[in-house]
């Protein structure tokens, strides 16, 4: 404790010093572009703009106003209707930012009202320049420069002044912060600022359509069947078969179920998004965890599933999981074990519909001809895979066949029936696995036995 | 952990509490003083009845490791909670922000007598809540001194706190200390064991210290005892390992790993406490900000360039870049590069009403904004 801070306060003075006379020129702050104008500082000086309007500050009052009564009530009851109340304000509060008019009921939503006292806002102290008491709460740590910094870029970022000179244009191109700003906002390009909890990324996800439709319509060229047991809203599990070596079936899964379902394919592309559970080995490897996650993969675990559901999303599990990708050509559709049920325990306690899914043509994509396990340990991957081509051609062994696929949608499987304390129930889970198994079974014995060629179909 | 703000003696200048003005309002501006005279007695008959619904009227605050971080700005809030009459400020050198209730201790932890110190200090001071923050925030080189002061310092304090019956004890943990492991469920709820590898000592000494949390509270049933384990705390004007990993130029990542990070306003953070000290809340609870954002996208967010480093090569690498005193942190928190550790804060908010005013990405960018006047030194900030 002692011996870091003195360190540091010894390393940090000469800088504290050096920062006085680049403060000292306040014009340098204001030639300098709008500070990447993010949403939020727009917004931030949209609110310095408001509260000159004396319209506005009046409405602002009222808030205020409306929000000491809150306060008030709140503390006079008890902690129950406190959270009540919260939950109002909050709600409150999210349309007010939606529409960005007056983003003043921040207060309420910290559940102590005296929170905000405790650090500096930024904004605050914009707001406070003009004051003849400067409010910058010195709590935590002077802010000095700050009150003749932030106001000016706050200015920028509404009206963004044209440099002055050719030397302070110059300046600001020499300045490593400047592209470092523009490196930020560019490189955000092909992705969201905002993704869900499991990492769906709505705009990478966009990014990678015309691929995966790609693949699903010219290079896979998916065939769909019964779409229609898929119910358009509301908690389901898609149960699927798992093979070909690379889980490329999640992926086609998922787009089958956005392309198909709504106004019945033709491209429109407004179904349900899928969330399917992966194996953990992908989060172990390197670049296939984060693109994987990116596209709306999950890990599977008992949690996440929970979790899923808990919001009404369409999952799909591989019941048989690192099995069932890494299973011999010789093995090919003929369905491994169902783990312990776990999928099963999961949909009884939640009340979940199964709808099992038969997917034929990824067992050719990579035939597998034998697996070489003794390497696994190192590489981090379960088994390493020898297929016609693998290791012959290097990674590009690894590019699928372009085989004919087929998904079939069975009949959805209503467990609602037995209620959720037959979780616990083993035989009962072990049965239901098994007829789930058997329906998939089924339904790919007929799918296969009906095609001519592993190309055509 | 430690911020030395400011040199001047112990106790500040008297007009800091009239500047600060009535802070609950973020825009202080000159048109809305009047109101605020107004609203002053409203607030303070609404405190008025609370306190004669039957809490104590004074109660007495003890905080250890109160020139941290999060104790300078505890302090600081409870100086102005008319409900607390007493401060206490345990620590090596005084909180800047102490005002006339606070009572300012110095106890070195990593002395064999503060135990006894405590103890005489805690009964002394009649201690109704105990806040114990004296953890070190980022990890350090100095492990034997970061050992007796986490580890060993939180053993000295809560046989101080059974010895002096302090009614509640209050301790920060985080959630690092989970673990980043790829078979990480993607929300941590607070059942999971704190599978972080304690061959690093940042990581051991805090696990030894929940453990001792965990004897206490069994040792002393009586006692209420709050663990609140926040998420990396960031914001713009905390200082630790996170914000200075963020504020590199140059930010090294592992080569096509992008897992999914969470953080947590300081403001958020402060709140939590404040909230655990208001109101009895025994248990642990994951103190984190909603939203996650993959960790490609929070260095793009914060303006910097990420670096990709081959994990086998990394490793290396980063010990010798911590043993040359060049990286923020050991090569063990590399793993949080790689794989997932975020908490699971559902219980905070529905037990104890804690509500995050900062999703993780305005954490991210109000850390950014301020970093930003800091990179063209245009913030003048005193060390940290």
């Amino acid at each position: 404790m002692t011996t870091r801070s003195k360190k540091t306060t010894a390393s940090a003075k000469p800088r504290a010093r050096a920062s006085k006379p680049a403060a000292s020129k306040p014009k340098v702050a204001e030639a300098a572009p709008a500070p990447a104008a993010t949403k939020r500082e727009a917004k931030r000086a949209r609110r310095a703009d408001l509260a000159a309007e004396p319209a506005v500050v009046a409405q602002i009052r009222e808030l205020e106003a409306q929000l000491d009564r809150l306060i008030d009530e709140a503390s006079r009851h008890d902690l129950s209707s406190l959270d009540a109340e919260d939950d109002e304000t909050s709600h409150e509060e999210a349309e007010f930012d939606a529409e960005a008019t007056l983003p003043v009921a921040q207060v309420p939503h910290r559940a102590t009202p005296v929170a905000p006292k405790a650090a500096v806002q930024p904004e605050a102290v914009a707001a406070a320049a003009p004051a003849p008491a400067p409010a910058s709460a010195s709590m935590i740590g002077s802010f000095g420069d700050t009150q003749v910094s932030l106001p000016s870029a706050h200015g920028s970022a509404a009206v963004p002044p044209a440099p002055e000179s050719v030397f302070d244009t110059a300046r600001e191109l020499l300045s490593s912060d400047f592209y470092l700003r523009k490196w930020g906002r560019l490189a955000m390009r092909g992705r969201s600022e905002e993704v869900d909890d499991f990492g769906f990324d709505p705009i990478y996800d966009a990014k990678l359509k015309p691929m995966l439709d790609f693949l699903y319509t010219k290079y896979f060229r998916v065939e769909t069947y019964g779409i229609g047991s898929v119910p358009t809203s509301g908690r389901c599990v898609l149960v699927a078969n798992h093979s070909g070596t690379l889980p490329l079936d999640g992926v086609m899964l998922k787009t089958a179920v956005k392309r198909e379902q709504g106004d019945g394919g033709a491209g429109g592309a407004n179904g349900r998004d899928v969330r399917w559970l992966t194996e953990d080995f992908i989060y172990h490897m390197p670049f296939l965890g984060g693109a994987m996650n990116r596209l709306g993969a999950v890990r599977a675990c008992q949690e996440n599933a929970e979790r899923l559901l808990a919001k009404e999303s369409l999952v799909a599990v591989f019941p048989e999981g690192v099995k069932g990708i890494g299973k011999l050509f010789s093995d090919r559709y003929r369905l491994q074990r169902f783990g312990r049920g776990g999928f099963i325990k999961l949909c009884l306690r939640t009340g979940t519909p199964i709808v099992p899914v038969a997917v034929m043509g990824a067992e050719e994509t990579n035939p597998l001809l034998f697996k070489i396990e003794h390497l696994s340990k190192a590489l981090g991957v379960p088994y390493v895979p020898v297929t016609p081509t693998f290791p012959l051609l290097g990674p590009l062994g690894l590019l699928p066949a372009p085989t004919k696929w087929r998904i079939q949608f069975g009949e959805p499987l209503d467990l609602s029936a037995h209620g959720p304390e037959a979780a616990d129930d083993e035989i009962l889970v072990g049965k239901l696995a098994e007829r789930v198994r058997a329906a998939i079974q089924g339904m790919l014995d007929r799918v296969v036995g009906s095609r001519k060629s592993v190309f055509f179909g | 952990m430690v911020l030395p703000k400011r040199k001047s003696a112990f106790p500040p200048p008297p007009d800091r509490r009239t500047t600060d003005g009535d802070g609950a309002s973020p825009r202080g501006s000159a048109a809305e003083l009047p109101q605020e005279a107004s609203r002053e007695p409203s607030r303070d008959l609404a405190r008025g009845s609370r306190d004669a619904l039957g809490k104590a009227p004074g109660r007495v605050v003890t905080v250890t490791g109160a020139a941290s971080f999060l104790g300078t700005n505890l302090v600081g809030l409870l100086e102005e909670d008319p409900r607390v009459s007493r401060i206490v400020a345990i620590d090596i050198k005084p909180p800047q922000t102490a005002q006339r209730k606070t009572r300012y201790y110095e106890v070195d932890f990593t002395q064999p007598t503060a135990e006894a110190r405590l103890s005489e200090i805690f009964a002394a001071e009649r201690t109704d809540t105990l806040v114990h923050l004296a953890f070190l925030a980022s990890p350090s080189h100095g492990i034997a001194v970061a050992h007796e002061l986490e580890s060993v310092g939180t053993r000295h304090v809560l046989v101080a706190a059974r010895h002096a019956h302090v009614r509640k004890v209050v301790m920060w943990s985080q959630t690092v200390l989970y673990g980043a492991t790829p078979s990480n469920p993607n929300f941590l709820t607070e059942k999971h064991p704190l599978l972080a590898p304690t061959s690093e000592p940042f990581y051991a000494d805090k696990i030894e210290a929940e453990a001792e949390m965990a004897r206490f509270a069994q040792k002393a049933p009586g006692a209420i005892v709050t663990v609140l384990r926040t998420a990396p705390i960031l914001g713009p004007t905390i200082h630790n390992y996170v914000t200075r990993y963020l504020s590199r130029k140059l930010v090294p990542t592992m080569m096509g790993f992008d897992p999914l990070v969470q953080f947590v306003h300081e403001i958020d953070a402060i709140a939590a406490f404040k909230l655990a000290i208001d109101r009895d809340h025994a248990g642990v609870f994951n103190i984190v900000a909603d939203g996650v954002l993959p960790l490609s996208t929070v260095i793009k967010l914060a303006g910097r360039f990420a670096v990709p480093v081959p994990h086998p090569l990394a490793q290396t690498f980063g010990a010798a870049m911590w043993l040359a005193h060049m990286s923020e942190a050991p090569p063990s928190f590399m793993t949080h590069l790689r794989f997932l550790c975020v908490a699971d804060g559902e219980k905070a908010k529905e037990r104890m009403g804690f509500r995050p005013a900062y999703t993780t990405r305005e954490a991210v960018l109000d850390f950014t904004s301020a970093q930003r006047l800091r990179d063209v030194k245009l913030l003048q900030e005193t060390p940290a």
